[in-house]
């Protein structure tokens, strides 16, 4: 059972590790049933371990665990109650011998399964006398395991495995008992206990669909995610906005992580003999320890260019977004918008949250038709002084200049001072050049061109750039 | 049953006696206290600043009467500050002894493998336990009867640290090269505490319970004020709540924390007031609030919040 709750955890994005399930398992010993909120607080600390998991695991343990819902009081169970425990205990003292033959009649499934816990103790009917809720739940997960529910996946399912659950509770036995009960004429018992039945069943077929449900809704969203990394930027639809940018979240923080120290990467076979010479002086000047050359691998300084005309509406959302997680990532970023003039946004990228930034840049900046050659100036204009060789130019945009001025003499320059020229176009290479498409002219001063759509070209850009930039 | 029935109570009695020595705890931690002794896992604890977690390593500590090592963290803390150091000097000094005894040491010794061998003897001397400068970690594993180790602040700490500390964790040992792995005597019981200014490596967090303490809710921090500040009068304590929760749901740098409230409710006791008054507030402002910006903030926002605090239901509706 642990292993199915831990498997339904994964899914919610809750990262588990074996040795936690193990330690969930030793809770589940000490801890048991009994207490829900204790159990829930005791796997939450072992099994969730940041705020957001706690988050995902509370919606995940309220939906697995859930109890059956409390029995309404018995008619008259007031003044009866006492009565009627005494008749049940009687009953099971006196008619001792019927019932056992019963239980031998038809091998009862319920107790061969033999749950670990208590409830291995208490048949099907015992339970449902009592209203043990708790007892009935963990029967319920046991049986449900024995079902093979975690298997389950499509919602036709339901019936049979509602059925099979029942069956492996001891649904034989409890109705050997009704039959058994109106044949001795106690019908009122017998009646209270179809009634339990009802409402057993009813509460399986509640758990089973929850359960499903639960399955096939993350294991849909873990497929949507995949499926819109892959997506064309252009294509997507408004409503999942919000999952991308969770996924371009993800997209920073990873590279963030990859790529947060400065790395030195070392030129074996070249001595560095100012160095060796240093650090050899403590040894009578006899070469002891060799240094050698290495290349520190910075930070790029960047700037970026982006494109937010009418003609790119579509995917400007979708570089602002990546405008946003490079500020993240590398915090050196200067980040230019155009349409007709170009604008900087660094600022407002780095205050506002994601939302803001993109709303004030595509009001401020965007919508108008595209002229790459004012562009270019502006931008020549703000930062040209300030290229050196470790800058990176990254310029994003369709290249359809309106039959204007592309601007490529003024990128030239930047492709003279600068250590790179990076364009990324969000049309695919067979419509380069096409109209008014002035890709071969920007293009020819630039060190990379590439066709960038979608998330994955996205991360596949960002860690070229982090790990060549030399 | 009978010992799920007891693990209830054991909860329960934790959370009375812990509340005796005036750490009001609730279900949550004190489930995790119980599951952090029955397992024998560290304890992870994180929080914003101010809510107690540090307290809590104390409290523990007292609950359990049994010595708390506290080792804070900081950015360049390495092993020779918190495992063991070879004390230096007085090797030094042990070798200036030795040299004038070295004739004495050598005279007989006809080859020159012998006299390495006598010399070897001495090795083992030089690393042992008399040269040994202990530090928090190896104390805490020798200790003999349990302790209760408080590493404070993990998040400062470097990224190296973390990895050191995953053996000392899982199988509460130490390895030392010249001695031998240290195994603890009865396993501490390990608090560590964070504030979340960086992420924790995923290795440390699997082998640790993880607790998380938000800032308590009114109900609770009203039963901390009671067990702290007792002077402070029913009436005017369940304002100061109020004015703080009411506090915390604005929007500001720094929120103010448990200990701030508490600061605070001494502050009342101690200028003797009777009720919450504006000019009051005002002036004590800074106790609660670390930040000027805060601190303008909740001024302008003033005589709403105190009307609101002596009157949460009227707020609420």
């Amino acid at each position: 059972m642990i292993a199915d709750f831990v498997r339904i955890l994964r899914a919610a994005d809750i990262r588990v590790s074996p040795a936690e399930t193990l330690d969930a398992a030793e809770i589940f010993d000490t801890i048991g049933f009994d207490d829900r909120n204790i159990l829930k607080h005791a796997l939450g600390q072992t099994l969730a371990k940041t705020e957001m998991e706690k988050l995902a695991f509370n919606e995940a343990f309220e939906s697995y665990f859930c109890l059956p819902e409390e029995a309404p009081p018995p008619m008259a169970a007031s003044q009866e109650e006492g009565e009627t425990d005494d008749k049940s205990a009687e009953q099971n003292s006196g008619e001792g011998q019927p019932q056992e033959g019963a239980q031998e009649g038809n091998p009862d499934s319920g107790e061969e399964g033999g749950t670990p816990s208590d409830s291995a103790n208490h048949s099907l009917t015992e339970m449902l006398e009592n209203n043990d809720t708790a007892a009935l739940q963990a029967a319920m997960q046991q049986a449900a395991t024995e079902a093979g529910l975690a298997n389950a996946k499509l919602f036709t399912q339901q019936g049979m495995f509602s059925r099979r659950i029942m069956e492996a509770m001891g649904l034989a036995e409890l109705e050997a008992r009704i039959r058994q009960m109106n044949e001795g004429g106690e019908t009122e018992e017998a009646d209270k206990l179809r009634e339990g039945r009802a409402r057993l069943f009813d509460a399986v077929q509640d758990f089973v669909e929850r359960q499903i449900a639960m399955r096939t809704k993350n294991a849909g969203r873990l497929l949507r995610e995949d499926a819109l990394s892959r997506i064309r930027l252009s294509n997507l639809d408004k409503s999942d906005m919000k999952i991308m940018r969770e996924l371009i979240r993800k997209l920073a923080k990873r590279l963030a992580s990859r790529h947060s120290r400065r790395r030195k990467k070392a030129q074996r076979g070249m001595l560095d003999i100012r160095r060796t010479m240093r650090a050899n002086v403590a040894y009578d000047g006899k070469l002891f320890n060799l240094a050698w050359r290495r290349v520190k691998v910075e930070r790029p300084k960047l700037i970026v260019l982006c494109d937010v005309s009418g003609s790119v509406a579509a995917v400007s959302r979708f570089f602002l977004m990546f405008l946003y997680s490079l500020d993240e990532v590398m915090p050196k970023t200067r980040s230019f918008v155009f349409s007709n003039r170009a604008g900087e946004i660094t600022d407002m990228l780095q205050e506002g949250d994601l939302e803001e930034a993109m709303e004030n840049a595509l009001r401020q900046y965007g919508g108008g038709s595209t002229d790459y050659g004012m562009s270019m100036m502006d931008l020549a204009e703000a930062t040209l002084d300030s290229v050196d060789k470790k800058t990176t130019l990254m310029v994003l945009g369709d290249a359809r200049s309106n039959y204007g001025d592309p601007g490529h003499l003024v990128l030239k320059e930047f492709y003279e001072r600068a250590g790179r020229v990076i364009f990324l176009n969000p049309e695919p290479e067979t419509v380069w050049d096409t109209g008014d498409s002035e890709m071969k002219k920007l293009g020819a001063y630039c060190t990379h061109k590439q066709t960038c759509n979608s998330v994955k070209h996205v991360e596949r850009v960002l860690d070229d750039l982090l790990r060549l930039s030399s | 049953m009978s010992k799920q029935k007891t693990a209830r109570g054991a909860i329960e009695a934790l959370m009375a006696g812990y509340e005796k020595l005036g750490y009001v705890s609730d279900d949550q931690i004190a489930t995790a206290l119980f599951l952090a002794q029955k397992l024998e896992k560290p304890l992870l604890v994180e929080g914003p600043p101010g809510v107690g977690k540090t307290e809590l390593a104390k409290a523990t500590a007292e609950y359990l009467g049994l010595n708390m090592i506290r080792l804070q963290c900081y950015e360049g803390l390495d092993e020779g500050k918190a495992l063991y150091e070879w004390q230096y000097g007085k090797q030094l000094l042990y070798t200036q002894v030795l040299k004038e005894k070295l004739g004495d040491v050598m005279q007989g010794a006809e080859t020159l493998d012998e006299s390495m061998t006598r010399l070897g003897g001495f090795e083992d001397v030089f690393f042992s336990e008399q040269f040994l400068q202990t530090r928090p970690l190896l104390e805490a594993l020798r200790a003999d009867n349990g302790i209760v180790l408080l590493i404070d602040e993990i998040d400062k700490s470097d990224d190296e640290f973390e990895a050191f500390l995953l053996e000392i964790l899982s199988d509460y040992q130490i390895s030392i090269p010249e001695l031998g792995t240290v195994k603890a005597k009865k396993p501490p019981l390990v608090f560590l505490t964070s504030n979340n200014t960086r992420e924790i490596g995923d290795a440390l967090k699997r082998r640790c319970l993880h607790l998380y303490i938000p800032f308590p809710d009114a109900a609770r921090e009203n039963t901390i004020l009671q067990a702290r500040v007792p002077e402070l009068d029913d009436g005017l304590r369940a304002n100061v709540v109020n004015f703080v929760q009411a506090v915390r749901d604005l929007d500001l740098k720094k929120p103010p924390a448990v200990s701030e409230t508490i600061d605070w409710a001494r502050t009342v006791v101690l200028l003797n007031m009777n009720v919450l008054e504006a000019d009051f507030v005002k002036n004590t402002l800074n106790v609660l609030l670390k930040f000027k910006s805060d601190i303008e903030n909740v001024e302008s926002e003033l005589p709403r919040l105190i009307r609101e605090s002596q009157s949460p239901e009227a707020a609420a509706e």
